[in-house]
């Protein structure tokens, strides 16, 4: 035990600063794919065929391949393309644009169920769609997928750890240099493990007391 | 001879006491209907007679033999799941809203019941099954899903379901509450029919006619009671109990 | 920058992209099969009187929902040699997706449980069915028409997710991928062409999953 906590002494800052990263990414990438999602969701419920069949292809394809493959391939292509972004930009890009697919299925749905009669009472006092867009519709959508949208979060941060693949250095990266140097599997991959574990439980308990704070009903 | 003996029957649910000591015996062949406003324990006392609730107090008798308890006082305790499983096969039940397993044909679902508790082989139970769907009418529909019923067939299946197994005692609680009402007629019949052939019979019911003109008895439910019970055409031209002449009154009787 | 794409490389080496394909599948298959079984398990450990298994089991699905699943893969293959658990590369795989298919199949199986109609278990006990009679004959086959569609979805996720049999040098899919593109330097070509095997896969297994509802809905 005393062992442990002299290597987790040593590793301190390199743990410390690969949670970091991991919170930031995942932060980053949610708000960024979200926004990409908001358009998305939009296009898909009220657009027209095509602006729709673009969009509903690209949501699709994104969805149907695993996230390793989509981070790989962007990795890889952007490298051999001249682009050169670092392991952490590189990353950012393809999370963004996971959640984004994930986030326009999810608001498409939310939209889709708000009852057409709400657009009717917006036409009723003179706004445009736009304005019925705004001020009527995604406000709605958004109080609706709040629980969905903080459960997306908590599957970002899980996808936060595939960038390792690619040497960004995030958490779990920063725990398998560690162990490297180390070779205590079983202590630092079993810390790694729980130190997920609490930030995703947090991140429950936030969503649970933002659902009952924005709820509807 | 009496066939059924509740005696001293309480129940409560948490703090809430819904019957509060229920004393009623039912003969061999005899059609009892029990009727009540809401709330006044019709329904839970069928559900403490065929064990689908426990009780907190009084023996339920069905044949000479105790069911649901042993011992008295404080050496009272409830037999174990197996026994109860099969005093619960000794009465049978029909749902206010049929409860037909939704995975098994008509045929299947009458079939269930005598392959896997009266333990018959599968060609005389289907002989067995058949028969019964032939008496309520529902033979060319054995191996129509409960989907492709309608709720007065489904409630038919029903019956048919209950009363293959040969019970000594046949429960109703309101099966006729859930249908349409050109489709209760016919569930209606079928318990005429069943009633003229000797079937004993404890209805809970809300169609007043039905329960005067084919119940030998009638029992008045209120507060978990029985208030007032007596010969069925008796009790419902001369009711004695006022809230029993209220609640007929309110029932346009 | 002019890329001229080569498609020769692909045709060359499509056996091993298939072959990766399949491995992938037969992992996904195992993992469900196994993770069934848990998930069956933690499920009808709920509905239990006393109030222990439901503790347990809760702990379990939560503990694995909010670990990311490479994490439990490394620590299943690196870390459990540790305390004498030495698992090979394709067992440790399978066992490390399977517990992760288990904690999300319970949720799905209760739910499929709490779909069983109050009144349909009442019918059956009535007619004199024992307990265990009633979850073989009454229960299950309820149970598994509605959970069908949820069934269907965790099975394309768990498919996705074997993708991560690569980081611990399991030649499946993304394995070849990367393989391919290392060696031969084809970017393009190696990756298009996994992406479109992942993709008409998992669009396969939709539709026929699409089918299989319509043949049986739910209750």
């Amino acid at each position: 035990m005393e062992h442990f906590l002299h290597e987790l002494w040593i590793a301190r800052w390199a743990l410390a600063q690969g949670l970091v990263l991991t919170v930031e990414i995942s932060v980053a990438s949610i708000l960024c794919g979200s926004i990409i999602g908001l358009f998305a969701g939009i296009g898909l419920t009220y657009g027209k065929w095509p602006l729709r069949l673009p969009i509903r292809a690209a949501v699709d394809c994104i969805r149907g391949i695993p996230v390793l493959v989509l981070i790989l391939a962007s990795f890889y292509l952007l490298t051999f393309a001249g682009i050169n972004l670092t392991a952490v930009e590189s990353g950012l890009l393809a999370l963004s644009i996971f959640c984004g697919a994930h986030m326009g299925e999810i608001i498409r749905g939310a939209l889709q169920s708000i009852p057409v009669t709400q657009i009717d009472a917006g036409r009723a006092i003179g706004l445009t769609f736009p304005r019925i867009l705004i001020y009527v519709l995604i406000p709605q959508a958004m109080r609706q997928i709040m629980p969905v949208w903080v459960n997306t979060g908590a599957e970002l941060v899980k996808a936060s750890t595939l960038l390792s693949v690619i040497g960004t250095g995030e958490l779990l990266l920063r725990t398998q240099e560690i162990v490297g140097r180390n070779f205590m599997t079983l202590e630092f991959y079993g810390l790694c493990g729980l130190l997920y574990f609490l930030i995703n439980s947090v991140i429950e308990r936030l969503g649970k007391f933002a659902s009952r704070r924005f709820a509807l009903q | 001879m009496t066939l059924l003996a509740i005696r001293g029957l309480t129940k409560n649910f948490g703090q809430v006491e819904i019957l509060k000591g229920v004393d009623l015996e039912v003969n061999k062949g005899e059609v009892v209907s029990i009727i009540g406003a809401s709330g006044s324990g019709k329904t839970t006392l069928l559900r403490c007679v065929n064990l689908l609730e426990d009780f907190n107090g009084g023996e339920i008798i069905l044949d000479r033999v105790a069911i649901g308890y042993t011992g008295e006082g404080g050496a009272r305790r409830r037999f174990g799941e197996r026994e109860l499983a099969r005093q619960r096969a000794m009465t049978g039940m029909v749902f206010q809203s049929f409860n037909l397993f939704p995975h098994l044909t008509a045929l299947g679902n009458v079939m269930l019941g005598l392959t896997k508790v009266r333990h018959m082989a599968k060609r005389e139970a289907q002989q067995l099954a058949m028969n019964w769907l032939a008496r309520v009418g529902l033979a060319d529909r054995a191996t129509h899903l409960p989907a492709q019923l309608s709720g007065g067939q489904q409630q038919r299946v029903a019956i048919a379901r209950a009363l293959a197994m040969d019970p000594k005692l046949v429960l109703l609680d309101e099966i006729t509450s859930a249908l349409d009402p050109e489709l209760v007629g016919e569930v209606l019949n079928t318990i005429k029919l069943l009633a003229k052939e000797g079937t004993t019979m404890l209805i809970v019911t809300h169609e007043m006619r039905f329960a005067r003109d084919v119940a030998h008895r009638t029992i008045f439910m209120d507060g978990g009671l029985i208030a007032e019970q007596g010969p069925s055409a008796s009790l419902f031209r001369n009711p004695k109990n006022a809230r029993l002449k209220e609640f007929l009154k309110r029932a346009n009787l | 920058m002019t890329y001229s794409f080569q498609f020769r490389a692909i045709e060359d080496n499509f056996d091993h992209f298939l072959y990766g394909l399949a491995l992938g599948l037969v992992l996904a298959v195992a993992a469900i099969l196994v993770g069934t079984l848990i998930g069956l398990l933690c499920a009808f450990a709920t509905m239990a009187k006393a109030r222990l298994p439901s503790r347990l089991v809760g702990i379990y699905v939560s503990a694995i929902r909010n670990t990311p699943l490479l994490v439990i893969i490394l620590f299943v293959y690196f870390a459990l040699p540790q305390l004498g658990i030495r698992l090979g590369k394709l067992e440790s795989f399978v066992f490390s997706l399977a517990i992760y298919a288990g904690a999300y199949l319970t949720e799905v199986f209760r739910a499929g449980l709490a779909g069983v109609p109050r009144g349909v278990i009442d019918a059956g006990r009535a007619i004199g069915l024992t307990g265990f009679q009633l979850a073989l004959y009454v229960i299950s086959p309820i149970m598994w028409r509605n959970c069908l569609p949820a069934l269907g979805t965790t099975f394309i996720s768990l498919f996705k997710d074997t993708s991560l049999a690569a980081v611990i040098a399991i030649p499946e899919l993304t394995y070849q991928a990367r393989k391919l593109n290392t060696e031969t330097f084809r970017v393009a070509e190696a990756w298009a062409t996994a992406s479109l095997l992942y993709l008409a896969t998992c669009l396969l297994i939709a539709a026929g999953l699409r089918q299989l509802e319509r043949r049986f809905p739910k209750f």
